[in-house]
């Protein structure tokens, strides 16, 4: 028998053994893990939303009303020749007021009753995407704004950035919470695969006087401790799904329409991976420490 | 062949295990270690299973000083030795069969291996019709006899037995020392640590005597009288 076949049904009896210690370490690493499975989720879907609107996110750089044609061609010229940018559009002072019609028809009786078109041209510029994207577009706002016949350029991404900035700190706090609850779960699991050993005490002198290979010893305790991990993330992955479904009725108009109607979406198939694995990791190493007392 | 050049195992301030004690066993020979409580036998025998290191000397098996061992080499040797101790060390909640293939399974053995050497070690101490039962449904014989079957079920070259016969009535004494004699037969080196007087003259074999934790004498085998054998050859390899 191969030490991992010996250690994987060693610390499958010691589980069955350990019983109801078990199940209370695998529901603290369940718990732990949906903390980190719910972060993870909430994590994705706003990203995902971000950067939707970041790919829809413009500069829109308004002409005066004195600009000439020379002049917009200009800043025309000069936006396409970037690489950041990935499409430029020109819309004239009709053109928007037509939008604003088609957008806001409810408004049909201001907008007819108006004398003159209150609408700027304006040229849109939609950027490429790509890290740095928000720097780039503010150098390049700014440098389009020096360029005659230009009015006002607006920055959609400004707001959007620091948005970005504040999800990225909520980031980082939710993975030191997570950090800390698995921690946590790394001290059960780390007890129970201490009273694992205390109940192989006898086992473990007699194995250690014959001469049984390190592998052998501590191997069932690591194994203890990566099925106990396993299993915990597993239960939170279920866990986390059963919330999201519930998260998706109560909340699913409002969100839909923040996101987008059948935009939000379940973890992914690597990070259900990466989180079973982050399990099974954090187990292990919980069962590796806990055991290196077993061959002293 | 056993050797201790001038060990010492000191535990505390004057608290000595055993002092200065140099001796030898021979390769293939069947030794006593006797003397009162406190003479430093179990101190010695665990000296040799390297379960503690000697505070100073040096103990060394076959020409190899112990202390020089990695714990690859410490593992490497302890499967070369077997051990016995007074109350037995079997594990509760395993069989008669599963406690003696246990040793070969944590070693790596072939599942086919463990079954047909533990067969044969449990038929030599004449307990291979109690293989499904546990240890507590056992005599103390019994027991005792499962024991010397795992610490010899990975053929061992040397066999360490501390007290083997003190939890044992005369009669079931008699019958492990005559297991002990034909494991020795075999040509495995046997050191039996024992007060046992009685079963010492009955054996009949050389006997170290120590006390204090030093030597106090090594007395040359006295002639061994009649035996009465549980088993009629020595353990099979």
């Amino acid at each position: 028998m191969t030490v991992i076949g010996y250690s994987f049904e060693e610390a499958w009896a010691s589980l069955r053994r350990s019983g109801r210690m078990a199940l209370v370490s695998i529901g603290t690493i369940a718990i732990a893990f949906v903390t980190l499975g719910g972060f993870l989720l909430l994590s994705v879907n706003v990203q995902d939303v971000l950067d939707r609107w970041l790919e829809a996110a413009e500069i829109s750089v308004y002409l005066n009303e004195s600009a000439s044609d020379a002049d917009r061609v200009a800043v025309e010229r000069f936006l396409r020749e970037r690489q950041d940018v990935a499409a430029v559009e020109y819309v004239s002072k009709e053109r928007a007021l037509e939008r604003f019609r088609a957008d806001f028809p409810e408004l049909a009786d201001v907008t007819g009753s108006l004398t003159q078109n209150p609408f700027p041209s304006a040229i849109e510029v939609r950027l490429s995407p790509g890290e740095g994207a928000a720097t780039t577009a503010e150098r390049l706002a700014r440098d389009v704004a020096s360029k005659k016949g230009v009015a006002d350029v607006q920055f959609d991404r400004t707001w959007l950035s620091r948005l970005i900035g504040i999800v990225a700190s909520a980031r980082v706090a939710a993975a030191v919470v997570a950090g800390i609850l698995m921690l946590g779960a790394a001290f059960t699991v780390g007890a129970v695969v201490r009273l694992s050993l205390y109940a192989r005490r006898d086992e473990l002198e007699i194995m250690a006087l014959v001469g049984a290979p390190f592998s052998y010893i501590r191997g069932p305790f690591v194994v203890e401790g990566l099925l106990l991990g396993g299993v915990g993330a597993a239960v939170a992955l279920v866990g986390v799904r059963v919330m999201y479904s519930f998260a998706g009725q109560w909340l699913g108009s409002d969100i839909g329409g923040l996101a987008g109607e059948g935009q939000l979406r379940f973890l992914g198939v690597g990070e259900i991976a990466l989180m079973l694995l982050a399990g099974v990791l954090v187990g292990a190493a919980a069962g590796t420490f806990a055991s290196r007392a077993a061959h002293r | 062949m056993i050797e201790t050049v001038n060990v010492t195992k000191e535990y505390g301030r004057d608290e000595y295990g055993v002092r200065e004690l140099s001796m030898k066993v021979d390769k293939g020979e069947f030794a006593f270690l006797t003397g009162p409580s406190g003479a430093g036998k179990s101190t010695l025998l665990r000296l040799l299973l390297l379960q503690e290191k000697p505070t100073s000397g040096h103990v060394i098996i076959n020409d190899r000083d112990l202390s020089t061992f990695t714990p690859a080499e410490v593992q490497a040797y302890r499967r070369t030795v077997g051990f016995v101790f007074q109350d037995f060390k079997l594990i509760a909640s395993k069989t008669i069969f599963e406690n003696v293939a246990f040793v070969l399974r944590v070693l790596g053995q072939p599942i086919e291996q463990q079954r047909r050497r533990t067969y044969q070690v449990l038929k030599w101490v004449g307990l291979q019709h109690r293989h499904n039962a546990y240890p507590l449904e056992l005599s103390g014989g019994e027991q005792q006899r499962v024991a010397i079957a795992r610490a010899l079920v990975n053929e061992p070259h040397i066999m360490l037995a501390d007290e083997p016969t003190g939890n044992l009535d005369p009669d079931l004494s008699l019958e492990v020392m005559n297991l002990f004699r034909d494991i020795n037969a075999s040509g495995t080196t046997v050191l039996v640590a024992t007060h046992d007087r009685e079963l010492i003259k009955w054996v009949g074999r050389r006997v170290i005597q120590l006390d204090h934790g030093q030597l106090a004498g090594s007395h040359p085998a006295a002639p061994s009288p009649h035996r009465e054998a549980p088993g009629t050859a020595g353990p099979a390899t």
